[in-house]
């Protein structure tokens, strides 16, 4: 079953921006793990996921931005969310992933927190 | 430990010194192990490397790997290894799980009889991974949770005792990590879709437009079951058919063609018993039949190509089925798919009622919408209406002439009007235009600007007049058929009757276009039927080049005589029906009209519209109901 989806990456200097694209479950969000785990490999630990493309999340996905939020904390590292729709601002804040990570309303504030 | 105890077992004093060294570090670690536990790192995809390295430095051993069970569908998978090695998920049976739970670990080289199959199917992983020695089973109680593999052990043949007891509180650390593990994901799942089905109903319920609705529907449906396609279908209860609203991904619909696009529910056999022999399209029936949530992993490929699926009725207020909610193929961490379970079931049930209301909101306010833009609609076409029937009519020298008008609804289908014409006579017409609304309205406007057109132009009038009028009126009727065919759709078209006054000569020159013959009721009380003989097609109806071979229209010519007097009149008149469902009729009409015909005009009018008010009674008005009297002084 095809589910079109992508994940652009922009690696800077200091920080990493995912953005993703399409329903957020298994198979978008083992890919978006992995890429992270590759940067977190690779040194970086301010990364920002860009959901502005993503109108979809299912349990998933949400256990595979969980788990992405512990790796990167593991490297004392930090995880900032941006281009989330209102719902899945406040189910951000219920599963308290909010607590450890932050949310932004576009890329430039979340990337401004890291500096 | 103490050595001493195990008396057989005592170290030599050189190896003491490093036995006692690696217990302090086995400590050391220990606690690391414990802080990994506590540290608020639940998942153990993170976590599960870190107690892979802590067992394997505390152990001395080189390789090995953790791999965890996944019972749903009872298979293995590496959760981390040393050196990092792939491999695709581990079937693992029933049964060799329960000899696993059985034993405390498993030396590869001499297994137990019941795992010897066990370790045969997997030759690669054993000769080719990081545990190829040793296999402690990963397990709280009765549950199995994976296996700990082990390779070499760095400069030794085997472990010592106190190493295979160390072995066994990392492996139980390890297994209360897969644990803790699982029930916090566990929790986290059921919080996300309880949070998700709480936030998702005022969502879908706010969203005023159908297409929005379906779509969000469908959407929270396939997240909420973690499902990776689903489809959104509404039954159309005249035509027996469910008919596809939306799917999710969209190319749910190329993959599955016309298969998708309606299905008719005539077709479909209720589904037997027996589960396996259930097809995706008769557990659509059942649900739209019986109103309640079904699963099947529907093998047999008929509509969805034999995946895992769901389906949830989508009902209205009153009960009645409104659709059907599809998801398909759920799945799991790791890229396979599991057959929905029965809470799921009640999850997609619970969605479904939400869903139903959502839905019928949606449809209530389009509808709300769509009365609106016609009431708006009809007002406008009033407003054209109004603007064709004549509030006062002229005075024809020598003659009285009066009309009537009341439309059934705001806006009606009739039309009168008396017309000066520039060669001196008088235009009288009626017409009655099929339906109601913007369109007879329009098409009323079109009727009269072609008559004032043809008017406008007609010829002064000769000697000849009979021949020439005749003529003249079989034009017009032509050139507004053909007016009224191409303005119109199919069923849009008007009966017409033209009377040409000549108020000189007294002729009435009269064509008739499938309309009601007007009554004449001459001064000595005889009655004339108008162009009962010459009764052409509506104008309008057939194209002009097929109107000669069906019925030619002719025109007809009397003269009127002092105290003569013409009703003119739609079929709202005669087809008046009263309480017993009788019609006012012809016979009725002729009566009254002798009845008040030595009255002027108005009040003829007048005495007709109270005859046949007071015939209808209590009853309906199903027409317009539309008079026009000429009366010779």
């Amino acid at each position: 079953m095809a589910n079109k989806f992508d994940i652009h990456i922009r690696a800077e200097q200091e920080y990493a921006v995912l953005e993703t694209e399409g329903y957020l479950n298994d198979a978008l969000g083992e890919q978006l793990s992995q890429k992270a785990q590759d940067l977190i490999e690779k040194g970086y630990n301010q990364l920002v996921i860009n959901l502005a493309k993503t109108a979809l999340i299912n349990s998933i996905g949400i256990s595979i931005l969980i788990e992405i939020i512990e790796a990167l904390d593991e490297r004392e590292g930090t995880l900032n969310f941006c281009g989330l729709s209102a719902t899945q601002e406040r189910t951000f804040r219920m599963m308290a992933i909010a607590k450890y990570a932050g949310i932004f309303p576009d890329e430039k504030t979340a990337v401004a927190d890291f500096q | 430990m103490n050595a001493e105890d195990k008396g057989t077992n005592y170290m030599p004093t050189s190896s003491a010194e490093e036995t006692i060294q690696r217990l302090i570090f086995s400590l050391s670690e220990l606690e690391q192990l414990g802080q990994t536990l506590i540290s608020g790192h639940s998942n153990f995809n993170v976590s599960s490397k870190t107690y892979l390295r802590i067992t394997l430095g505390t152990l001395q051993v080189t390789r090995g790997a953790i791999l965890c069970y996944h019972p749903t569908d009872n298979y293995l998978t590496v959760a981390a290894s040393a050196p990092d090695f792939d491999s695709t998920p581990i079937e693992i049976e029933p049964d060799e799980v329960t000899s696993f739970l059985e034993c405390s670990h498993v030396e590869i080289a001499t297994p137990p009889e019941e795992l010897q199959s066990f370790i045969n199917r997997n030759s690669d992983l054993i000769n080719g991974s990081a545990m190829h020695r040793l296999w402690v089973p990963l397990k709280i109680h009765d549950e199995f949770l994976g296996i700990l593999g082990l390779g070499e052990f760095l400069g030794r043949e085997k472990l010592e005792e106190w190493e295979q007891e160390l072995l066994t509180i990392l492996a139980h650390q390890i297994s209360i990590a897969i644990a803790y593990s699982q029930i916090v994901e566990g929790i986290q799942s059921e919080k996300f879709r309880l949070f998700m089905l709480a936030e998702s109903a005022p969502q879908i319920c706010q969203l005023l437009q159908p297409e929005d609705a379906a779509e969000q529907v469908l959407h929270q449906a396939v997240a909420l079951l973690d499902a990776n396609m689903g489809c959104l279908m509404l039954v159309h209860p005249e035509q027996q058919m469910l008919e596809l609203l939306d799917a999710f991904p969209k190319s749910l619909i190329s993959e599955n063609g016309d298969h998708l696009q309606s299905i008719s529910l005539k077709d479909i056999n209720m589904p037997s018993p027996e589960a396996e022999d259930r097809t995706a399209l008769n557990m659509l029936g059942s649900v739209v039949e019986e109103g309640r949530t079904n699963r099947c992993s529907a093998k047999k490929d008929d509509v969805f190509g034999g995946r895992n699926l769901m389906v949830g009725p989508i009902q209205g207020r009153d009960g009645d089925i409104l659709g059907v909610l599809v998801v398909g193929d759920k799945e799991e961490r790791g890229g396979r798919t599991l057959e929905f379970t029965e809470e799921d079931e009640m999850l997609l049930d619970s969605f479904a009622k939400q869903a139903g209301v959502a839905i019928e909101n949606a449809h209530l306010h389009q509808e709300a919408l769509e009365a609106r833009e016609l009431q708006s609609e009809m007002e406008e076409a009033r407003k054209i209406q109004e603007n064709l029937i004549p509030d006062t009519l002229p005075e024809i020298p020598g003659y009285e002439v009066a009309g009537y008008y009341v439309p059934r609804g705001p806006v009606g289908g009739d039309y009168f009007d008396c017309i000066e014409l520039p060669n001196g006579g008088w235009g009288l017409s009626i017409a009655d235009v099929s339906g109601k609304g913007m369109q007879a309205a329009l098409l009323m406007a079109t009727l009269r600007a072609g008559l004032l057109s043809e008017i406008s132009s007609s010829k002064a009038r000769t000697d000849s007049e009979l021949i020439d009028m005749n003529d003249e009126l079989i034009d017009m009727a032509m050139t507004l058929n053909s007016l009224l065919y191409v303005s119109g759709t199919e069923e849009k078209y008007a009966t017409f009757f033209y009377s040409h006054l000549n108020p000189d000569t007294d002729i009435l020159t009269s064509l008739n276009g499938g309309h009601n013959p007007p009554l004449i009721v001459r001064k000595d009380g005889n009655i004339q039927w108008l162009g009962q003989e010459i009764g052409g097609l509506p104008l309008g109806m057939f194209p002009n080049e097929m109107v000669p071979a069906i019925a030619e229209y002719q025109a007809e010519q009397t003269t009127l005589q002092s105290g003569d007097v013409v009703v003119y009149y739609t079929d709202g008149v005669t087809e008046t029906v009263n309480i017993d469902d009788e019609f006012y009729d012809e016979e009725r009409l002729e009566q009254d009209a002798i009845a008040c015909a030595d009255n002027d005009a108005t009040l003829i009018c007048n005495f007709i519209h109270n005859a046949v008010s007071d015939f209808q009674g209590d009853a309906d008005q199903f027409d317009d109901l539309t008079l026009l009297v000429l009366r010779k002084k």
